[in-house]
């Protein structure tokens, strides 16, 4: 660790990234797992680890590995299949925990969170003090561990908690930012993709430092009106607020996607699923009353690699499952599927927050109290209770559901995941 | 396996603490030596919550339903 704290005349950001998150709650959860390498899968029929322990780690077991691929560098790795809701209950514990802290608290996916203590500081002493405090609870509470960077902004907190694995905490001074940037490579910053490290690598940039002193009007020329943040990132400057639960922006769009438990190529069986994403995605819409203009449609093949979107804007704002399914379809239609499917995904965007206004027509307005009835009943004894005889299962059965980026711990983005 | 109801002894402590102590299978009376993890979620508007235990050979779930006020045992895993 460096020196210690003094950022007076700064902010105190702490990034909380918990480590192997999903294997870590599995080997709590079970003692057996503990100390063990394990891998965790999405769903029985599913092959692909979606994450693993650092023991598994060490022996080169990676996500986005094949199950073969991970046990030939592993043999004694262990299979778990995930429970997404011991996950998304975990993190929503955890999150509540930072908020003893501080209210500031942004939740950046179930397992990263910032913090803002700026203004704890008086009551808990200093940072270094509140990370200790909370690794400790989490620890003794849910037998995991977390990386903690502490900086004076969210970018290098990111870059703080990162650099040291597992249960590391790292603190990231202003007097030393510059020194910690000058070699650090620009894929190490959180917002620097692959594409876009090529990119700078063709412009001879490989580090921070190096991106901190490239001229503007170069990075801007080259990548439009986010050359200037390119470079306030290489100087480690990011002025972005902690945004805390409920004061986020305005939710863009709602949307919901599934892997299916094998690759499927029977349309019929591929307009169900189609129809299940609607409902989910209307239902959830509906919840929040909000509508939408835009369905995309987002289809990954059975390669894994290979995939496309499209989307179509309509003259009117829906969020009835059906009208969903026939925007989706019509995009469906409209596109010659070259492999088996693996991943199907909707989403509605171009929201409004809808004002209840009961349809003139009699045929409609019994559609509308047929839906509020199904959602109703839905949400007192559960998702699917009622719904769609298309819907009843089919041959192929639906697979793992997966915890999207932009889960949260509560609000319209507090997905129920199975 | 297919969710069972069984029949769980509790322990309510203070604090709203539930401490799951043994449970009937099979005839068998199970003494829970330890409660690895536990965490809720909803059926509908029905708060569940489950526990991981174990005891001597296995690990099980227990999942208790506060609406219906029902014990199920939902997976057993040996060791």
């Amino acid at each position: 660790m460096d020196q210690p704290v003094s950022m007076s005349n700064h902010r105190t950001i702490l990034h909380i990234d918990m480590n192997a998150f999903f294997a870590s709650v599995e080997q709590a959860n079970n003692p057996e797992l503990c100390g063990r390498p394990i891998a965790v899968v999405g769903g029985h029929g599913r092959t692909v680890i979606t994450t693993s322990s650092y023991e598994a780690r060490a022996r080169g077991v990676k996500t986005g590995m094949a199950i073969w691929e991970a046990k030939r560098a592993c043999p004694e790795l262990l299979i778990v299949v995930g429970d997404n809701k011991k996950y998304t209950h975990t993190s929503t514990r955890i999150n509540g925990i930072f908020r003893d802290y501080t209210p500031e608290v942004e939740a950046f996916s179930i397992d990263e969170s910032w913090l803002d203590v700026t203004h704890s500081l008086t009551i808990f002493g200093s940072a270094e003090n509140i990370a200790y405090l909370i690794k400790a609870r989490i620890k003794h509470l849910f037998g995991i561990t977390c990386s903690i960077g502490i900086a004076p902004n969210k970018l290098l907190a990111k870059l703080a908690s990162d650099m040291q694995k597992p249960d590391g905490l790292t603190v990231i001074t202003p007097e030393n930012v510059s020194r910690i940037l000058e070699q650090m490579p620009i894929k190490e910053l959180c917002g620097i993709g692959k594409k876009m490290q090529r990119h700078l690598n063709l412009m001879s940039i490989y580090t921070c430092g190096e991106l901190g002193r490239c001229e503007e009007s170069r990075l801007t020329r080259k990548f439009g009106i986010i050359g200037k943040r390119l470079k306030e990132m290489g100087q480690g400057i990011d002025n972005t607020p902690v945004v805390q639960f409920g004061k986020e922006d305005d939710v863009k769009s709602v949307g919901h996607s599934r892997t299916l438990e094998r690759d499927i190529d029977d349309p019929a069986e591929i307009r169900r699923f189609l129809l299940q994403l609607s409902e989910m995605v209307g239902s959830r819409a509906r919840r929040y009353n909000v509508s939408g203009r835009t369905i995309h449609l987002y289809v990954r093949y059975a390669d894994f690699f290979s995939s496309w979107g499209k989307q179509t804007s309509l003259k009117h704002y829906i969020n009835l499952s059906d009208e969903i399914y026939r925007a989706a379809l019509g995009i469906l239609n409209s596109v010659e599927l070259e492999q088996p499917v693996r991943l199907l995904g909707i989403s509605l965007s171009n929201l409004k927050h809808q004002a209840e206004q009961l349809p003139l027509f009699e045929d409609e307005r019994k559609k509308l109290f047929a839906t509020q009835a199904m959602d109703s009943i839905n949400d007192r004894f559960g998702r699917m209770s009622v719904t769609f005889g298309s819907l009843l299962p089919g041959k192929e059965k639906a697979g793992s559901h997966v915890i999207p980026p932009s889960w949260r711990p509560d609000g319209v983005k507090n997905i129920d995941v199975q | 396996m297919t969710t069972n109801s069984i029949r769980v002894a509790v322990v309510f402590g203070p604090g709203r603490v539930i401490k799951p102590v043994w449970f009937d299978l099979q005839n068998r009376k199970h003494a829970i030596l330890e409660t690895t993890y536990t965490w809720t979620d909803l059926k509908g508007s029905a708060k569940r919550l489950h526990f991981s235990v174990r005891d001597e050979g296995a690990l099980y779930e227990l999942t208790y339903n506060t609406a219906e006020q029902t014990w199920e045992l939902n997976q057993i895993e040996s060791y």
